[in-house]
């Protein structure tokens, strides 16, 4: 069967079977840059922003968001024009195999939206839901951090 | 795994909700995160929550009503904006992580009891009510929702009611390994406070025998009484919670650790007050 989500900003009509997750369902779809990690909810790989706001992507029934805003982590920037969190992950090193790094930029996106000048506990706190079996997390905090302090300097917000 | 055929209702209204949670093999789905870690075939449809407009917190003066379809993090958020529902609020945030608290709803955490809900032991220490649509329709306490056989019975929680002005002595806290894990218990202390006198108390632990105890002889003991290291020593003394041994640790494990963390507690209580 058929249904409609809003995807990045575009309308998309997607082939589905209603018991299928929306983990399973953008993948399969083309969005392949959602990541299924434990699909248990806890690794926080297959993160998307649905009405701007994080979930697990593998919790969700995708018949039940259906019209609903979904963003990935394309829908924050893109790979010739990336989002300033996404120029200072990589510039500041916080990826290597780089599979928990789109769940890790929607955690930092959507902490950043809330809380543009986080502290230490709040940046650990709002990655709580990622986690990263490569980095030990230090790179990444200081990714997020730094982004923060670019955004407070130029008055910008994370979008 | 779900069954391939699931069928969805998106219901308009709670009575037509109501009417198709009553047929065998048909859940209700709002967040959705139970359904998806119990993934049972006995599922044959789903009634989703979307148009039933659960999602709201409503305020008059100091009573909040919590539809049931509102998230953990929508209440944080609330709570943080607003500078209410401290009790809740905290309790909400030792749950799980950022994105599971954007799902997992109030009335998913409330409904059946569910082992992993962080919710029981706050909702019965700040008396919280709840608006119950279906066989056994009606506004109930949460201990009579839970022990008057409501909770059995085929029905959608409409929301939460809980009065909170802000002048409760507070704490809450959760006993787990680690922050994925169901919790082995949960304990909220509430006391309500005035010129120094202990008016009302409320001692509850969940996870113990029988899903919950509120300690009601500690919570004599406190009443009429000043906030002080002897008045706690004495209440201490009635806080025997009764835990069932499983496979990961003894019920004496429980026991000692419940007492301890009570002890905590009521030592921080006494920190802040003196």
């Amino acid at each position: 069967m058929k249904a409609s989500f809003i995807i990045n900003n575009s309308s998309k009509e997607l082939e589905l079977n209603p018991n299928e997750t929306l983990l399973s369902v953008l993948r399969k779809n083309g969005f392949t840059e959602v990541k299924c990690g434990c699909n248990e909810g806890e690794c926080g790989a297959c993160l998307v922003l649905l009405e701007e706001k994080s979930v697990n992507s593998c919790q969700v029934l995708a018949m039940s968001v259906q019209n609903k805003n979904i963003k990935t982590v394309k829908g924050i920037g893109t790979f010739h024009d990336p989002n300033l969190i996404q120029k200072i992950f990589a510039s500041a090193g916080a990826d290597q195999c780089g599979f928990c790094s789109p769940g890790m930029v929607i955690s930092a996106y959507n902490l950043l939206k809330e809380n543009p000048n986080p502290t230490d506990e709040e940046i650990v706190e709002g990655l709580d839901g990622n986690l990263c079996r490569c980095t030990g997390y230090v790179k990444i905090i200081e990714a997020v951090k730094r982004t923060s302090n670019v955004l407070q300097e130029n008055n910008l917000n994370a979008e | 795994m779900l069954p391939e055929n699931l069928k969805w209702y998106f219901p308009s209204n709670i009575a037509q909700a109501v009417k198709l949670i009553s047929q065998p093999g048909v859940m209700l789905h709002a967040g959705g995160t139970r359904i998806l870690k119990t993934q049972s075939q006995k599922i044959s449809a789903l009634v989703d929550v979307c148009n039933l407009k659960l999602n709201y917190i409503k305020h008059n003066k100091h009573t909040f009503h919590l539809g049931s379809a509102i998230t953990f993090g929508e209440v944080i958020k609330y709570s943080k904006d607003n500078n209410c529902l401290k009790m809740l609020g905290s309790a909400l945030t030792q749950a799980a992580s950022t994105p599971l608290r954007n799902r997992i709803t109030i009335g998913g955490s409330i409904k059946d009891f569910p082992l992993w809900s962080n919710l029981y032991a706050p909702l019965i220490a700040l008396d919280a009510k709840v608006d119950v649509r279906g066989n056994k329709a009606g506004i109930f306490s949460i201990e009579d929702y839970v022990t008057e056989g409501i909770i059995k019975s085929k029905h959608i929680v409409k929301e939460i009611i809980i009065n909170d002005d802000g002048s409760l002595i507070w704490k809450v806290k959760r006993f787990a390994l680690l922050k994925f894990e169901y919790p082995i218990f949960n304990i909220a202390i509430a006391l309500k406070v005035k010129n120094k006198i202990i008016q009302d108390a409320k001692l509850v632990i969940t996870g113990v025998k029988n899903r919950y105890k509120r300690l009601k002889h500690a919570e004599k003991v406190l009443i009429d009484k000043q906030i002080s290291s002897e008045t706690f020593s004495e209440a201490e003394k009635f806080i025997e919670p009764k835990f069932i041994s499983d496979y990961k640790y003894s019920s004496s494990y429980k026991e000692t650790a419940a007492k301890v963390y009570f002890n905590d507690l009521l030592n921080e209580i006494l920190k802040d007050n003196l």
